[in-house]
């Protein structure tokens, strides 16, 4: 597959991205960080703050947040505890955004997260959204609101700003036109051959929850440039999607050996993926109340019931002309884990083979996974 | 045409040579801890027995656990797609296999040869040989004998742990409370089969099953799964091999 400049590029922003928080901390503007899409970014970008990723995808700080939280737990819920509340004794550097945030902003989604946060808090400032989880009744939405109503009050107390209807309508049409964006890049990996491997779209959809959103658009549209100009060459190869739990930056293992055997990944029904960008805010309604209708629909496996999730990944495989779904899952994730008996079934009856694979962040398991995703595009093909 | 198959599992290394499709010679050897002298060795057993130089092999196809690390071979393939097309040389009615290992188990349902869905055990060795090779010592039995011990059982002891480690406490502890060593190595072989069966069941697997792997020679483990899955199994006379034919019967295409 093509060297795509734009994805180069991507990979060395971190630095840069570094240097421009820790200025703007300089000139007095607060810095949110966050777990979880459902923590609208339009309402902490309204009120004049920057917003950053906690989401853990590393190893080695899995065993500093062992010293707080069991060990039956998801790997993600531990390496993100573990980056935040490293003080390097052990030897461990975490990244160093995870010390620059003035406020977590969590959301009540899964139990061992809620869990976690109750922890947090006693290190690092947190503010939870909670979050009803039968999204589709009239109820739920009212409620929701009003906890976006009080996240909205505690942002303008953060930041001493005031969030204007205006302001909110601003940040909601640039949240759109990075959602085309992404939309405009996954039109392009209809194509067979994919212009795009997987692994490299996976550096995008990580960096996307830290990137400003200036750059972030800003890489978007190159990235869409140089992609519309690849002309991909070889034969069909087998054509993945993705789906379950996300990848967070740090964790890239189960993409590289479903590549590295030969498959190519299309699209991803994930936080890190599909999730993240498929539903624009309505532009036309009242900013608040289109967040809280926009926010809530995300099918999360935290929703019940989450029907939605399994007429997406429906919808997704025939659009994308998915030859196989690899249905991927972290060690403990109790939602995504128990979801896929449904996703299951839906597939059967669709006729799309699916492969599940469970792991966490360790390497112990690139021989095992390696071998069912082997058999597996053996039977694609 | 002559084709050879090889699969470099985890405790043994087998190898097969196909002449014309039909099987003229095989070997089973130790892996121990350098699996490239053991494919080369039972290799070289096979060329030996069939009287015949690697020059007269048009294709070497291997499998397993050390598939990719075989050089001489022309193309690796998986233990699934091998066991698959290996099962259906032998028996193309059978649209179910079972394999058990010495490091992991697979279950996988087959049309026609064709691999249809598959399911492995998880990384622990919970469900393989391996499980029973440990456990077996804690009893102080030696492997081959575990499952006609077993079969004198009239009361199984329930054995619950599904990691290797924590069934070897299990078992002592059994032992201390005066469990029959017979109704404890009955309880082990029952509490694989329970696991092998629910991926079985996972997969809508209930006849025309073959059952492959070292583990199938052990009569004890094979009747208990029997009875767990209600089915009568269709074993090979060396059920060790279908991974190595299946392997050679791929490089006939």
């Amino acid at each position: 597959m093509d060297h795509l400049k734009s994805i180069e590029y991507l990979k060395s922003s971190y630095n840069k991205r570094i240097c421009q928080i820790a200025d703007e901390r300089k000139a007095g503007k607060k810095l949110v960080g966050t777990f979880c899409l459902f923590v609208p970014d339009e309402i902490i970008l309204a009120a004049g703050a920057d917003r950053t990723i906690l989401c853990g995808g590393r190893n080695d700080t899995v065993s500093i947040a062992e010293q707080y939280l069991p060990r039956n737990i998801c790997p993600l819920v531990k390496s993100s505890f573990g980056s935040i509340v490293n003080d390097g004794c052990s030897g461990v550097r975490s990244c160093s955004h995870f010390s620059m945030v003035d406020l977590i902003v969590a959301e009540n989604t899964c139990d061992s997260k809620k869990k976690m946060y109750e922890i947090l808090a006693s290190h690092v400032p947190t503010y939870i959204i909670d979050l009803p989880q039968r999204p589709d009744s009239p109820e739920a939405l009212q409620y929701f609101l009003q906890e976006l109503e009080k996240f909205k009050s505690r942002m303008e107390q953060l930041t001493g700003n005031r969030i204007t209807a205006e302001q909110l309508k601003k940040e909601i049409r640039s949240s759109n036109e990075t959602r085309k964006l992404f939309h405009k890049l996954y039109a392009l990996r209809k194509k067979d051959p994919a212009p795009i491997s997987g692994v490299d779209m996976l550096t995008i959809l990580q960096k996307q929850y830290f990137l400003s959103p200036e750059e972030l658009k800003k890489s978007l549209k190159l990235l869409v440039d140089e992609v519309e100009n690849v002309r991909p060459e070889g034969t069909h190869r087998p054509r993945i999607m993705i789906s379950g739990c996300p990848m967070s930056a740090g964790n890239t293992k189960v993409p590289e050996i479903i590549e590295s055997k030969g498959g190519v990944i299309v699209v991803e029904e994930s936080c890190t993926g599909t999730r993240s960008f498929w539903d624009p805010v309505d532009e036309s309604k009242d900013p608040m109340l289109a967040l809280a209708e926009r926010y809530i629909r995300i099918p999360c496996s935290c929703m019940s019931p989450n029907e939605r999730r399994i007429e997406n990944i429906l919808e997704l495989s025939r659009d994308f002309k998915v030859d196989g779904v690899i249905y991927y899952t972290l060690q403990f994730c109790h939602g995504y884990n128990i979801e896929k008996y449904k996703v299951q079934q839906a597939l059967k009856k669709a006729g799309i083979p699916m492969l599940f694979v469970e792991t966490d962040y360790s390497n112990s398991d690139v021989e095992q996974i390696g071998l069912r995703v082997d058999a597996f595009m053996e039977m694609l093909s | 045409m002559i084709s050879a198959g090889l699969d470099s599992g985890s405790a043994t290394t087998k190898a097969v040579l196909l002449k014309d499709g039909k099987c003229i010679a095989y070997s089973i050897q130790p892996t121990a801890f350098d699996f490239i002298s053991a494919a080369e060795k039972a290799y070289k057993d096979v060329l030996d027995q069939a009287g015949i130089v690697k020059s007269d092999i048009d294709h070497v196809y291997s499998t397993g656990y050390g598939r990719n690390s075989i050089k001489f071979a022309d193309k690796a393939i998986s233990e699934i797609t091998a066991h698959a097309l290996g099962v259906y040389h032998l028996y193309p009615e059978v649209n179910g296999i079972i394999d058990i290992g010495g490091q992991d188990s697979k279950v996988v349902s087959v049309y026609n040869g064709k691999v249809v869905d598959f399911l492995m055990n998880d990384k622990c060795a919970a469900g393989t040989g391996k499980f029973l090779e440990y456990t077996a010592r804690a009893l102080e039995v030696p492997i081959d004998d575990l499952g006609s011990l077993a079969l004198a059982s009239e009361k199984p002891a329930c054995i619950t742990s599904m990691c290797t480690v924590f069934a070897e406490s299990e078992v002592i502890s059994l032992r201390s409370r005066g469990s029959a060593k017979e109704d404890i190595a009955a309880g082990l072989i029952e509490s694989i089969a329970r696991r092998i069966a629910v991926m079985a069941l996972q997969l809508g697997i209930k006849q025309n099953v073959a059952f492959v792997g070292g583990v199938a020679k052990n009569t004890g483990i094979r009747a208990a799964l029997e009875k767990e899955l209600q089915v009568s199994f269709y074993v090979p006379p060396e059920p060790q091999i279908t991974g190595a034919l299946g392997a050679a019967l791929y490089g006939i295409g």
